[in-house]
């Protein structure tokens, strides 16, 4: 992938891995799209990148991921201004708080159009002018949530399992075309969406970041993060129903 | 800290469930029983400022706890902590200006501000002071000569008095109680919200030199040397040493760095890359370090370790200047949990002298000798310039201060000794035209109240506690003891 010059889009840049990625980006001297929002925050964030950096790298767009009709023109928008665009990052994601009795579709309906359909909306834009191009890359981070349907999350859990799938056939699809996908699936990483949490051995959003950004580089198809969460999730994935219905995990 | 904080609903006066808690300064070595009450909100503050006054006691005022000596204890009487109320209620990402609740630490703040690219303009050596309480005793940092004390970035206060008024406070709308609530040790009323203005870096890390300090005289010229430039500088003093080697010890030095001077200092904008290691070489949690510091204190090998680690300053020296994450090179309190219990079961005092420039090596060096020649010799020394500050009950001066942490023995005679020669020190100090510190002191009497802060600042201060607190509710061990 010697052809990483263009513009990239960080789709939840405001904070977390989003945000780590994002520093990285503009660290390896990239123009970054950072897409979040809350637009004081995020102006501030780009700003700091910026004065850190002694020059421009990090541009602000306010966008809210759950409004889907906007991702194809603000695509357009950001390459118009920015150049052309050969990195597209979706990172957004929501995990409200859900009781163990509760079924509320707003909740739920919150979760599938930021974590799924967002990554859609984005996915598509990108692939698009990504196949056109023959040349591009697209990260989406799922999580280590979609690979069981579990008791504490259930549309947490479906949201990130559609939005794996989804990204699994965009990465078939786009293979042939010489655009790569790669689908990252992190554990424990301390963020404002875990905070408050007590996950043991958490890693820092910017060693995810890390992780993420040389699983790109080695155009892994399937990245957990850290690593040791592919085994994990092996052992998860592979208890039976009748054993994992009885679990708390 | 595991008992239920208050009620939402408010008791009538006088009806309130205090806890029976032991209530001790961090040093552990003053304090005793007290009744404890924690607080979430203004209104409860107010209940229960309003419950003591109905049963005709005194309250004392408390936050994170981290005053080494009896500035937030009252034996056998009352004890508000105010470390629920620890909501950072907003922070204003374009100008780095923090609305904080009185019980958020300087760790919930630096946290929240880095992620922006601000700090806090003055932190202690540990994260765990709360707002409050850094505001009541005026703490400073690494940079007292530069910025001045906590009280500089204040920029207003909401202040519950005695009798259950609130005031917003700032230096403008009124000066008096501006500038004695702050540095007041919480005399004149309870700050319930806070503004704190936080500065810009502009990288996640700072540029840090180690500077070997050959002895006394040694480590105050390079005070003076490089305080015109440098934006941190403190030195750790090895106070075992004699002789020639008299005030020998490191410096360090710190600068903030300019932007697109440290581009990978992006990266440490994330607050967990801030945070000071929880193990030692990767692997030994630090957590189980205090138990080797025990045996050496216990076992008298504190000047051996000293010594070591003055070697070790001379490698540190040819490898500065080197980067360092504003978490770790500021918090060295922080770098190993719980160390104050390697002075145990005693507990610890710490002696701290601020000493005008002119007089500090004099001072100093009698200081240092006398503690050698009675046989009780801190086994921590540290030393830092500062500057004079407009706050009533200042303890800055234009000079160095020392802060010299002594274990407490067990044993009653050499607890009164330690005493008594610390008493002593300070009739030197005081004779210099020097200062102490409330945040610190634990021996300080009666009759060098007004020798440290002059007479006119007495009587103002007093003339204050009179009209916001006429009753005296608000008392601690230490105002008891220096007679407010």
């Amino acid at each position: 992938m010697s052809s990483r010059t263009g513009t990239c889009i960080v789709v939840g840049a405001s904070s977390g891995i989003g945000l780590a990625i994002a520093r990285r980006l503009c660290l390896e001297g990239r123009k970054v799209a950072m897409l979040a929002r809350r637009e004081p925050e995020l102006k501030a964030l780009a700003a700091t990148i910026d004065d850190n950096l002694g020059q421009p790298a990090a541009f602000p767009y306010v966008h809210d991921a759950a409004d889907l009709a906007a991702a194809e023109p603000l695509f357009a928008r950001i390459e118009q201004e920015l150049g052309e665009v050969d990195e597209l990052h979706f990172v957004a994601g929501v995990m409200p708080e859900v009781g163990p009795d509760e079924y509320d579709l707003a909740k739920d309906r919150q979760q599938v159009e930021v974590n799924m359909l967002g990554c859609i909306a984005w996915g598509n834009a990108a692939a698009r002018r990504f196949s056109e191009r023959r040349r591009g890359t697209i990260v989406g981070v799922s999580s280590v949530a979609q690979d069981r349907g579990r008791v504490g999350r259930p549309v947490y859990n479906a949201s990130k399992a559609g939005m794996d799938t989804y990204l699994e056939a965009l990465r078939n699809r786009l293979w042939r075309r010489g655009v790569r996908v790669t689908t990252i699936r992190p554990g424990f990483v301390l963020t404002p969406m875990t905070e408050g949490l007590q996950l043991k051995g958490a890693i820092a959003a910017d060693k995810a970041a890390e992780l993420i950004l040389r699983a790109r580089d080695d155009e892994k198809a399937v990245a957990y993060v850290p690593g040791k969460w592919r085994l994990i999730m092996f052992v998860i994935r592979n208890i039976p129903s009748f054993v994992f219905r009885r679990l708390s995990i | 800290m595991t008992d239920p904080t208050m009620s939402p609903s408010a008791a009538s006066p006088g009806a309130l469930h205090w806890n029976e808690e032991d209530v001790r300064g961090f040093g552990m070595a003053v304090g005793g029983p007290g009744k404890v009450l924690r607080p979430t909100t203004t209104e409860q503050v107010a209940d229960a400022l309003a419950d003591v006054r109905a049963r005709g006691g005194n309250v004392a005022l408390r936050g994170a706890g981290c005053s080494y000596g009896d500035a937030a204890t009252n034996r056998g009487s009352y004890v508000l902590d105010l470390s629920a109320m620890n909501k950072i209620l907003d922070f204003d990402p374009a100008t780095g200006l923090a609305t904080v609740e009185p019980g958020v630490t300087v760790r919930d703040l630096w946290r929240k501000a880095i992620t922006f690219g601000y700090w806090p303009k003055v932190v202690s050596g540990t994260a765990a002071v709360s707002m409050g309480g850094a505001a009541a005793m005026n703490i400073h940092g690494k940079n007292n000569y530069a910025l001045g004390p906590f009280g500089e970035c204040v920029k207003s206060f909401d202040l519950m008095t005695a009798r259950g008024e609130l005031v917003h406070v700032t230096a403008e709308s009124d000066p008096d109680l501006f500038h004695a609530a702050i540095s007041g040790f919480g005399m004149l009323g309870c700050m319930t919200k806070l503004q704190i203005q936080t500065k810009r870096v502009h990288s996640g890390r700072l540029r840090v030199w180690g500077i070997v300090a050959r002895d006394l005289a040694h480590n105050l010229q390079i005070l003076e040397d490089l305080r015109g430039t440098a934006d941190y500088l403190v030195s750790w003093v090895d106070l075992h040493a004699k002789g020639k080697g008299l005030g020998r010890g490191l410096m360090h030095r710190a600068e903030q760095l300019q932007p697109g001077e440290d581009p990978e200092g992006v990266r440490f904008y994330e607050p967990a890359l801030q945070d000071v290691p929880t193990t030692m070489f990767g692997v030994v949690p630090k957590g189980w370090l205090w138990p080797g510091m025990w045996c050496a204190l216990h076992l008298g090998q504190v000047g051996l370790v000293n010594a070591l680690k003055f070697r070790a300053g001379h490698l540190e020296e040819r490898g500065s200047p080197y980067l360092q994450t504003h978490g770790a090179f500021h918090f060295l309190l922080d770098y190993v949990p719980r160390w104050q219990w390697m002075t145990r079961p005693g507990g610890l005092i710490q002696f701290q002298p601020f000493v005008p420039m002119a007089e500090s090596e004099r001072v100093l060096r009698t200081i240092i000798e006398r503690c050698q020649k009675a046989g009780h010799v801190p086994y921590l020394g540290v030393l830092k310039r500062h500057r004079p500050d407009a706050f009533l009950m200042t303890h800055a001066v234009d000079g160095v201060s020392m802060a010299m942490d002594f274990a407490v023995s067990r044993n009653e005679a050499r607890r009164q000794e330690l005493w008594k020669l610390c008493q002593e020190l300070a009739e030197v100090v005081l004779e210099a035209g020097g200062r102490f510190y409330y945040a610190k002191d634990a021996v300080l009497l009666a009759s060098s109240f007004a020798r440290v802060h002059g007479d006119e600042a007495v009587g103002r201060f007093r003339a204050l506690k009179a009209k916001w607190d006429p009753d005296r509710l608000l008392q601690t061990d230490l105002s008891r003891r220096m007679g407010v």
